[in-house]
């Protein structure tokens, strides 16, 4: 290639470069006002969004994603929170967050009320964007959105909520041991090691009526107490749940557990219906 | 340094280091603040402390820009400045400037846009400064009637930089439409037009380094150019995800931000094929390193790491996290910081009245290897907490802030690389103003220069 050439690709691919762009930034603007619900836009977003700029949110903050990685993004805050809600946090964010439990705090604005009924009204137009899908799950300010995820935070594991046999139920069959959640999950078509237990009492009646079944129960219930103490007497066929006509289940469920556990457990799956 | 007017250069340099310096002092700030609880949260709160460090990168570079054009130009054009006194008035402005937005900040005086915070009677002043400057450098390329590839690359580039930045002085009320435009400015400089003043830099430190052809060197800066803008242009569609913009930005930001690494990996076939030719000869051992390492480091940083999270189905996870960071801090250093650094360590020797081949401090040499592995600290810290935010809160769903508490660790990584980087940068400071000696007025090669300036 010579220098000639090289200056005659430069300028070229420049050239064609910056007329795609600006042609589809000619396209982008036909499209703004119906994606972003431009008709939204009154005197109060405006005055909000004053506001965002004025107080410099975005350099702690991201919306739409961009910012600053400090605190929060606020995309779909309004949609999370609320106007009541967020009127008083931005009145004093110290009743609602402190630095000793979360690391970090917001300071207190020291808005009008009309400042923030504004910035509200800004952030509840933002929510309302179409951003292809964008966040793909939502994305909370605290907490956590996985059962046993905040487990791993140094929170103590859920106990029972009350003394009720289903609720202690729940908690037994989520507690390691006996560590039933480790191999059945409760959501529909989530087969871990073991089947899914969702729809449990209707699959356990199918399973009796069935011409195959060869256990001695006569109803859900006995089903799934038979099939924890003795998982042998009636085996599911599948990979990861049987070898050798002998199922994969611990066999021992019937010494390790006391009796009244067996049936909390056994009422609590009854529920899954 | 062969031309008196060259020396303009050098109060340029000083003042786009103490700016650097100070860059780094609200930086570790900003680090800290990350490991909480915070003592400045009703002071100096955390937005503050960022904004004055992004602008502050930005005002040092521009200003070494500046004064690395300053002394290129009429080295390149082989005549003086046109106007040394318009360049110090220039210098005196933009620094005003600079000093002003800084403490406008800390008193809450501020446009709140993400690196364009700068409120508007400043923008005005940075639009009249650039001006001022742009009439310099072409009133003194006309006088000399001599206009090589590698100036016209960086003047193009300084003046496309003016240019862009007139977009940041409208406001819109749609807020899509005011990112749509933000990025007019804050993208196509980064990865633009600054990559014509990082190529026309780099080609220049290596002509004058190793002494390759220049015809050769030239014909591929054209090149690189030509690439940029093919990638950078369309590539600004990376930053038109989920804004609320129509959804072709998606493939096209994909296709070719993908392409943007070849830029850089342009970049550093350059040196080497320079190194190839050459050797490592130059006996400026020092400005060597920096022009390498800038070539290497923008590949790393800007290229390769903008590249991880620039595929939409990727960014859809990663946008808005520590990710950006990541990339943003080793891509600034390599591509920017670094050749502005180099171009001081190439010139300070000539400004300050030595010969051009005799410097090689350890300060210097110290400073390059403490930054160096500082950011490349950082940018694993960034790294490590930005993969980890976006797994905990992005696909698992747990809340933000007990993500933030997860990443503490990285953050106090963060500060260490962060204290080791400042180390860096302090060392090039004390070896800029306390072991270069002062600058002086009479260039190295008097007669020459007179030879070959058609003023006298």
């Amino acid at each position: 290639m010579t220098k000639r050439a090289a200056r005659l690709f430069f300028f070229l691919s420049t050239l064609a470069s910056a007329l795609i762009f600006t042609v589809l930034t000619i396209d982008s603007h036909r499209q703004f006002p119906k994606l972003t619900n431009a008709a939204a836009i009154d005197e109060h977003v405006i005055a909000g969004k004053h506001v965002w700029h004025r107080e410099n949110c975005t350099n702690c903050h991201t919306l739409l994603g961009e910012g600053a990685y400090y605190a929060p993004d606020l995309t779909k805050i309004t949609a999370q929170r609320g106007a009541p809600y967020l009127r008083e946090f931005l009145k004093d964010p110290s009743k609602f967050y402190s630095e000793a439990r979360d690391g970090r705090l917001m300071p207190t604005l020291k808005l009008t009320d009309q400042e923030i009924d504004d910035v509200i009204a800004f952030l509840g137009w933002i929510s309302r964007i179409d951003t292809q899908g964008w966040p793909p799950r939502p994305i909370l300010v605290r907490g956590s959105a996985v059962p046993g995820a905040a487990t791993a935070l140094g929170v103590p594991a859920p106990q029972a909520a009350s003394q009720d046999p289903i609720e202690l139920g729940r908690a037994a069959y989520n507690a390691t041991p006996p560590g039933c959640a480790a191999c059945h999950s409760v959501a529909p078509g989530v087969n871990i090691v073991g089947p899914t237990l969702a729809g449990l009492p209707a699959t356990a009646a199918a399973r009796i009526a069935s011409p195959d079944y060869k256990g001695k129960a006569k109803d859900a219930a006995g089903y799934i107490r038979e099939s924890i103490v003795e998982p042998n007497a009636h085996v599911l066929t599948g990979p990861t749940y049987a070898a050798g006509g002998r199922s994969l289940m611990p066999g021992d469920y019937g010494e390790t557990l006391k009796p009244e556990q067996i049936e909390q457990i056994v009422a609590y799956l009854l529920t899954l219906r | 340094m062969r031309f008196r007017s060259q020396r303009v250069a050098y109060p340029y340099f000083a003042v786009a280091l103490l700016l650097f310096g100070l860059q780094m002092v609200f930086g570790l700030l900003a680090a800290a603040k990350y490991l909480g609880p915070d003592p400045l949260l009703n002071v100096l709160p955390f937005d503050v402390v960022k904004a004055i460090h992004t602008n502050l990168l930005l005002v040092w570079l521009l200003t070494g820009f500046m004064g690395a054009a300053y002394y290129l130009v009429p080295e390149e054009s082989r005549v003086e400045l046109h106007s040394v006194r318009l360049a110090y008035v220039q210098l005196g402005i933009w620094t005003a400037m600079g000093v002003t937005a800084v403490v406008g900040y800390v008193f809450r005086w501020t446009a709140g846009n993400k690196l364009l915070e700068q409120p508007f009677p400043l923008k005005l002043v940075i639009v009249i400064v650039m001006l001022m400057f742009l009439y310099n450098l072409g009133m003194t390329i006309r006088a000399a009637g001599r206009f090589t590839t590698t100036e016209g690359v960086l003047v193009g580039g300084l003046a496309c930089t003016a240019l862009l930045y007139l977009p940041a002085l409208f406001e819109f009320d749609n807020y899509t439409v005011a990112v749509f435009y933000r990025w007019w400015t804050v993208h196509l400089w980064v990865e633009g037009v600054w990559e014509m003043i990082q190529g026309a830099l780099l080609a220049f430190l290596l002509i004058r380094l190793s002494g390759v052809d220049r015809e050769v060197l030239e014909k591929w800066l054209y090149v690189i150019v030509g690439l940029t803008f093919i990638s950078g242009v369309l590539g600004t569609a990376h930053h038109y995800y989920w804004i609320g913009v129509p959804r072709y930005w998606l493939p096209i930001g994909g296709f070719f931000s993908a392409l943007e690494p070849l830029v850089f990996l342009g970049m550093a076939m350059y040196a080497y094929y320079a190194i190839r030719r050459s050797g490592l000869a130059h006996p400026n051992r020092m400005a060597l390193h920096w022009t390498i390492g800038s070539a290497i480091f923008s590949a790393l940083g800007a290229g390769l790491l903008g590249l991880a999270h620039t595929w939409p189905a990727v960014n859809k996870w990663t946008h808005g996290t520590l990710i950006t960071p990541m990339h943003g801090h080793m891509a600034f250093f390599g591509a920017y910081v670094m050749i502005v650094l180099g171009m001081i360590t190439y010139a300070l020797p000539g400004l300050t009245g030595r010969s051009e081949d005799s410097r090689e401090t350890a300060a210097n040499f110290w400073s390059f290897w403490l930054q160096i592995s500082g950011m490349f600290g950082m940018t694993m810290a960034f790294a490590a907490a930005g993969i980890t935010q976006t797994y905990l809160e992005r696909i698992l769903g747990i809340g933000y802030l007990d993500t933030q508490l997860k990443l503490q660790v990285h953050f106090l990584m963060l500060v260490v690389a962060g204290i080791l980087f400042t180390a860096g940068v302090a060392l090039f400071l004390w070896d800029f103003f306390f072991l270069a000696g002062r600058p002086v007025a009479v260039p190295e090669r008097e007669g020459l220069a007179a030879a070959r300036s058609p003023a006298v």
